[in-house]
């Protein structure tokens, strides 16, 4: 490669080795950032604890993030348009106790449970694209009046299911898939399936290009005749899906329709923008976001196996979003 | 008998709250004409080029293309009609690179139903259409937010290029360009009007509008003032139909 030209070192303070700079300069470094700051605190954990570094713990850790990883696939999406969603908990809820609602009763079966709940998740993630699109709302206005709205819905229907015995849905949550000779949990494949799903679509596809084209300049994507706002509608609609599929599994891991996940959507968005994605939109990654994802649920399973208490966790959780995204910050003066 | 217009204006208006920034403005432009679309700012210069683009739509008045009245309610429509513009803005992606950029909206695909993309294709293609158009640029493969205003320019004229437009409208393309910039731009209007295309190019600069245009039209306050063929008359009398209007 070329010499750096001078002027690009010159404004900081900290002359920085040239490979270094070409790496930060990527657009996908913060991927290297996260995965260097994932094997330290693996690292850290292991040598700290005796219980960390173990096939078990390690698919504890991914159940626990699985439910948010597959919303955060989807949301990943929308983000990167530029777009926010902050309906996905309760939309997870209104999903996973319709799905549960419905297998209760043993003689439906589990594609009624799928069709209804997906159906609703959809319904309010494309009237979330219209909402903002076609009136022009704030998406952060429209989807918190969403929230309420659904969250009022869900619990005025119904405060919560009876056990799901249907052996069937129930894997969806609790079961495990052997291969080789590990037993990986259902929801950690679901939710690398999803992931792998939303990366093809991001790298390959029409769809993919105009979703960064969008979350960088939306009005240069209408002119060159793209239909933004239904790109947009279908953002918000995937969004709402993706939250109503995670909203079946932790129904499956529950084996309820208990309205757990409400405020969810904070800990997706978080990782989303742990990942690399930036909230004015056009920039990220999927694989940025498995590693958010990742990276919370092994600060969490590390810190509560030292006897962290989860006030403290907290603190934890958001010192690293907020430096993190300072870091980023930091490097687009480079 | 005179040739069909490519494009024409009937009474043409727009009003926005209550201002009228386009007040019934007729104009007409044949195949193969360069027009100069010149005015202080707030003349209605960007809000005629904007109606015409399909980014705009007009409170009154028709727009005809080849004789036919037409309705654009979004960009697209307007460039079905092979009508393609060049913003000042440039209405670039700045996170996407020079090929990416080349073939916003107009994609080759390696499997159609999916929409997966040709990327190898677009870069092959992007390359020969920049050598044909003598356009320089360090590769194809360059982000538009790491490009000089020169490239950045070049770059939405090769997009235009490859959609292959009838007529091009050019705002401003001038403004931000460097004199060695400024040049290779006229060139290739040249090379436009040379392979037959119609251009319409708003601009401040009297020096490139009387280089390359054949017609100059004057808006003031939203009103046609002067529609002159460039041969017959000067930068002088452009200037005064600029700042006094019609006498």
């Amino acid at each position: 490669m070329t010499a750096q030209p001078s002027a690009d070192a010159s404004g900081l303070a900290v002359r920085l080795p040239a490979p270094l700079v070409t790496l930060l300069r990527r657009r996908d470094s913060n991927v290297f950032f996260l995965l260097f700051v994932l094997v330290a605190a693996i690292v850290f954990f292991t040598i700290q604890s005796p219980y960390f570094f173990d096939d078990r713990n390690a698919f504890n850790i991914g159940r626990a993030v699985s439910i948010t990883g597959i919303a955060a696939a989807f949301a990943t999406l929308l983000m990167i348009s530029g777009g926010l969603d902050l309906s996905i908990g309760a939309i997870m809820n209104a999903s996973g106790l319709a799905a549960a609602v419905i297998m209760v009763d043993p003689e439906n079966s589990i594609i009624l449970a799928f069709a209804i709940a997906l159906g609703i998740s959809a319904f309010i993630g494309f009237s979330n694209g219209i909402i903002v699109t076609k009136i022009g709302v704030n998406p952060i206005i429209a989807t918190i009046g969403m929230q309420f709205v659904v969250r009022g819905m869900t619990l005025a229907t119904r405060s919560g299911s009876a056990l799901v015995r249907d052996r069937a849905f129930l894997e969806i949550g609790q079961g495990e898939l052997a291969i080789g000779t590990l037993e990986i949990p259902v929801p950690v494949i679901l939710m690398l399936a999803t992931m792998l799903l939303c990366y093809l679509v991001l790298r390959f596809t029409q769809f993919g290009k105009y979703i960064y084209a969008i979350g960088d300049n939306a009005s240069a994507c209408r002119r060159a005749g793209i239909n933004v706002a239904g790109m947009r509608i279908a953002l918000y609609t995937l969004s709402g899906l993706g939250a109503g599929f995670a909203g079946i599994v932790l129904a499956g891991l529950t084996g309820a329709g208990i309205p757990y996940a409400a405020g969810s959507e904070l800990s997706v968005i978080s990782a989303v923008i742990l990942g690399g994605v930036s909230l004015s939109g056009g920039v990220g990654v999927i694989q940025g976001t498995l590693l958010g994802v990742l990276l919370v649920g092994v600060l969490k399973n590390g810190m509560t196996l030292l006897n962290i208490n989860a006030n403290w966790q907290m603190v934890v959780e958001g010192s690293v979003l907020m430096i993190a995204v300072s870091l980023d910050q930091l490097k687009q003066r480079i | 008998m005179e040739t069909q217009p490519v494009v024409e204006t009937k009474g043409l208006s727009r009003y926005f709250k209550g201002v009228v920034a386009l007040n019934e403005v007729s104009v007409s432009i044949s195949p193969g004409e360069v027009v100069g679309l010149v005015g202080d700012n707030g003349a209605g210069k960007s809000t005629l080029v904007k109606i015409l683009s399909g980014d705009l739509e007009p409170s009154a008045g028709q727009v005809l293309i080849d004789g036919a009245e037409v309705h654009f309610r979004h960009p697209r429509d307007a460039k079905n009609r092979q009508i393609e513009t060049i913003y000042q803005d440039l209405a670039l992606c700045e996170n996407l690179d020079i090929m990416e950029n080349v073939f916003l909206g107009h994609e080759s695909y390696r499997n159609p139903l999916l929409r997966l993309l040709d990327r190898r294709r677009m870069y092959r293609e992007t390359s020969q259409l920049l050598e044909q158009l003598a356009i320089r640029v360090p590769s194809t493969r360059e982000l538009v937010m790491n490009l000089s205003g020169g490239q950045r320019q070049a770059t939405a004229l090769a997009r235009v290029a490859k959609a292959g437009a009838r007529l091009i409208i050019l705002d401003e393309p001038t403004a931000a360009l460097g004199v060695n910039e400024t040049r290779n731009l006229l060139d290739l209007v040249m090379r436009f009007k040379e392979q037959g295309k119609t251009i319409i190019i708003i601009s401040h600069e009297m020096r490139d509008v009387f280089e390359v245009t054949d017609r100059i039209i004057v808006l003031k306050r939203g009103e046609l003032v002067a529609d002159k063929r460039t041969a017959e008359t000067d930068p002088d009398e452009i200037v005064r139909y600029i700042i006094r209007g019609r006498d």
